[in-house]
């Protein structure tokens, strides 16, 4: 006898043995890290849940209704794990996880007003970004300067895209717990904005 | 110098071609596109084709809308944009000198 859990891969519901749970959540965490380099890793990782769904489905009868440790290792065995996945060109991730953290300014395009930079700043900084955008109206009121600054601001600092840019903008270290909090939190916002 | 290595290269070079020339033809969603390059065994795992469709998206060479399907959520259907079609003619030109350049050499 096993404990089963329901899960939900890109839109379809699952009941999967607990072992094969842990291996499927070990997998998708792996593959998360891996991609967490790349500008859209939270769509590539929606799309390849699609896929791992639609290879469940057949795997499923009226005779078996769970999704079994074996259909697990077979479905990565079809996708491949990251290694066999990773490009040769690129510089392997694991050389990022080891360098020191990173303290860099850049653009915050997540929670901008405008081009970004206040709430930049604010990260940046770690304060309110409407401090940031007050200091920067009052300058404009006191002499028009807040808006130059603010337009060589938004040509000199550039956006944070990827995962590892938006911990640096934070001034947190890049490590792996981190980079999987980050990645989790955008993952849930693309889940939101497609309503899986 | 690894054999696996050479070939997985060789492979990899090729493959964004591959999507692209498979998408010239009719848009498609990742799975067809899978499975054609799985018959043509240009790929071995899955996973690789994923990173690929998105940076070509990101690129502006794909475009993609979602679909309605018959069985389950709606899927997400590529198809090449203006400036793919493009990049695309170039490849063909480029893919037909290599070939060329490849057989010269190996029948000389």
């Amino acid at each position: 006898m096993k404990i089963t859990l329901s899960v939900n891969l890109g839109g379809y519901s699952f009941n999967i043995d607990e072992d094969a749970y842990s291996e499927l959540k070990r997998y998708l965490k792996n593959l998360e890290l891996h991609f967490a380099e790349e500008e859209s890793s939270s769509e590539i990782l929606s799309d390849i849940e699609s896929r791992i769904a639609e290879l469940f489905r057949p795997k499923l009868t009226s005779y078996k209704q769970v999704i079994t440790i074996d259909d697990v290792n077979n479905v990565i065995s079809v996708l491949g794990t990251p290694e066999d996945i990773s490009d040769n060109e690129r510089t392997s991730a694991k050389d990022k996880f080891s360098s020191p953290g990173y303290h860099r300014m850049y653009r915050d395009p997540d929670h901008r007003m405008i081009g970004g930079v206040c709430s930049g700043m604010g990260a940046y900084w770690n304060m309110d970004p409407w401090i940031v955008r007050l200091i920067f109206v009052v300058a404009t009121m006191l002499g028009g300067l807040g808006v130059l600054i603010y337009l060589i601001l938004y040509i000199v600092l550039p956006e944070a895209r990827t995962t590892a840019q938006k911990i640096e903008m934070k001034g947190e270290p890049v490590n792996i717990h981190n980079i999987k909090d980050s990645v989790k939190k955008e993952f849930d916002t693309v889940r939101k904005n497609m309503n899986l | 110098m690894d054999l696996e290595n050479t070939k997985a290269q060789m492979r990899k070079g090729i493959l964004e071609y591959c999507i692209l020339s498979i998408l010239s033809r009719s848009s498609c969603y990742a799975s067809d596109i899978i499975k054609e390059l799985k018959d043509a065994k240009v790929i071995v795992v899955e996973g690789t084709l994923y990173p690929l469709l998105t940076r070509q998206k990101n690129a502006g060479l794909l475009s993609y809308r979602w679909e309605e399907s018959p069985q389950g959520p709606p899927r997400k259907y590529y198809e090449l944009t203006k400036e793919g079609k493009d990049y695309l003619t170039d490849l063909d030109e480029s893919w037909n000198e290599l070939v060329e350049s490849v057989n010269l050499i190996r029948t000389r």
